[in-house]
């Protein structure tokens, strides 16, 4: 395609290389003559020393990344399954899902991190009230996406299928639950992304562990440098864990 | 597999639908349709026509007259009856070869069995070399011929056939008429044909059946005394068929006329 092209195309990365190098420069100038004070900004060399230091040296990051992302996947994967075998019972029984869509409804509204307190209360410092938050972003994004996408399959499909022979169970597992991948793989890479969101946000409010933990000492001690480091980490992190579903969704919906 | 002459007929006695609403959709219709035999509905849009296929292949359910395929009541899902409609429904993450193949899945047809009837369905449609493509990458016209191989992987003696070339050009629709006709010729099934396009009843059908606007009662039955294998493509110069072709229109108007309808 055109734009794929032009996107990808020399030019378009030697700018963005250029500029970005001349953001970088005009940054650590800024800091070092201290135009504007290095307190708040950090300084893009010791910001890279940090992330040299504590990835390759003595490697803090990397431990502490290991808890954040076993946190995630935990909260991910259980928040996901829960999601998508609640949103099946839905469609498959719609009285369970009227009976329990006020609570759900409720609870979806809730700004999520208000839980946290009662998550420490309930789970304690450690790991599992961090999933228990990851895992009550992901539920709701998974399950929505997954009701959508079951509803909104064509029923002409569902009418042909019939007239092929096939019976409820085939009809529901081989056009309905189908049909409905695409939309529940969206809900996947976004349930992925709130995953991560909720565990950093419990590491942040309290924890001993994760790079929430250690975000929030950072800052707390004034290292900015440190805290720039970290958020780069998790910038590319989060970047990395979105391509890598975007790729296993091209390779299932490849027929899209 | 040869459908035993019986057992493929279509009987259709006094049916009355009324939808919930009350539209009424058809009136008193009575038609007998022979095993083998080719039949088009006509009718203008809205009167019926597609109500009345439903009703035969059982997917809306039958309250006043009575239906008989090959000599049963009407069931969704039987394995005698195909069912193929306007647009292709196709299942969009299968290939053309999966898709063709699926009737053969649900109806519990072994795998090699079910591949060998596609692929040489495929074949006869002309798209042995698009076995592997998923719908998106086909036209819509090919996307057409693999819902046709579909209906006929079915192997069943009755086919309900919902203006399956309505919604193609005028240049695909004569290529798939022909594609149809051949492939019927080879295989004899019963067919039920619904169309507007009375250019494409006449050159496909033994009978032309039409109906009069809502709500659609049937006015006239006409036999088309073409000569079988037919072309569609040759007959659109053929001056017997266009001499038919008047004929079918006249008694069509003539039948539209008697039931206080004047056709535009
Ligand atoms: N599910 C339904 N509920 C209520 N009324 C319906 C329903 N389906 C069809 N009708 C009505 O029944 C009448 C006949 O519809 P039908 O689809 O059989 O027409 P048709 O002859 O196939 O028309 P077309 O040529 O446009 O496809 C229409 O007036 C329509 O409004
Ligand atoms: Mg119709």
């Amino acid at each position: 395609m055109k734009t794929e092209i032009q996107r990808n195309s020399p030019t378009v990365l030697i700018a963005q290389i250029v500029s970005l190098a001349v953001f970088l420069l005009l940054w650590e100038w800024a800091a070092k003559t201290k135009t504007v004070d290095p307190l708040f900004i950090g300084q893009p060399t010791k910001i890279f020393a940090y992330l040299y230091q504590s990835t390759v040296v003595d490697q803090v990051l990397l431990k502490e990344a290991v808890w954040t992302l076993s946190e995630t996947a935990a909260a991910f994967v259980l928040g996901s399954v829960a999601g998508i075998a609640f949103g099946l019972l839905f469609v498959l029984y719609e009285p369970i899902e009227r009976f329990l869509d006020p609570l759900f409804s409720a609870l979806n509204s809730l700004p999520r991190i208000a839980l946290a307190p009662l998550f420490l209360l309930w789970f304690g410092l450690g790991p599992l009230s961090k999933i228990a938050l990851g895992l009550s972003l992901t539920f709701f994004i998974v399950l929505n996406n997954t009701v959508a996408g079951a509803r909104s399959v064509d029923s002409d499909l569902i009418i042909l299928a019939r007239m092929l022979g096939a019976g409820k169970a085939r009809i529901f597992f081989k056009v309905t639950l189908i049909s409905a991948v695409p939309t529940i793989f969206s809900g996947l890479r976004l349930g992925l992304i709130y995953a991560l969101l909720g565990v950093i946000g419990g590491e942040i409010i309290a924890s001993q562990h994760g790079l929430g933990q250690l975000l929030s000492l950072l800052a707390n001690t004034f290292e900015t440098n440190g805290v720039f480091a970290v958020l780069f980490f998790l910038a590319a992190l989060g970047v990395t864990l979105s391509k890598l579903m975007s790729a296993i969704e091209a390779y299932l919906l490849r027929w899209r | 597999m040869q459908p035993e002459e019986r057992s493929a007929s279509i009987d259709i006695e006094n049916v009355n639908h009324l939808f919930a609403g009350g539209v009424r959709a058809v009136c008193d219709a009575t038609l007998r349709i022979h095993a083998g035999e080719f039949v088009s509905v006509v009718g203008p849009s809205g009167c019926g026509k597609t109500t009345l296929l439903n009703l035969i292949a059982g997917l809306i359910e039958l309250r006043d007259g009575r239906i008989a395929v090959a000599g049963a009541a009407p069931l969704a899902g039987r394995n005698d009856v195909a069912y193929m409609l306007a647009r292709d429904c196709l299942y969009p993450w299968r290939t053309a070869l999966e898709n063709v193949m699926m009737a053969g899945e649900f109806r519990g047809v072994p795998k090699a069995a079910r591949m060998k009837r596609a692929k040489e369905l495929l074949g006869r449609v002309g798209l042995a070399d698009f076995e592997n493509h998923y719908p998106k990458a086909l036209s819509h016209g090919m996307r057409q011929r693999v819902a046709l191989a579909r209906t006929f992987s079915m192997d069943s003696p009755v086919m309900l056939m919902d203006e399956p070339f309505g919604a193609l050009d005028a240049q695909t629709k004569l290529q798939l008429e022909d594609v149809l006709l051949d492939l019927w010729n080879a295989e004899k099934r019963t067919v039920l044909f619904i169309t507007h396009d009375l250019n494409e009843a006449v050159t496909m059908s033994d009978r032309v059946v039409v109906m009069s606007p809502r709500p659609g009662r049937i006015i006239a039955d006409i036999p088309i005394p073409l000569p079988r294998p037919r072309s569609v493509r040759a007959l659109q110069k053929d001056p017997h068929y266009h001499e038919i072709y008047s004929n079918v229109w006249s008694r069509l108007e003539e039948g539209l006329s008697q039931n206080g309808v004047h056709p535009a």
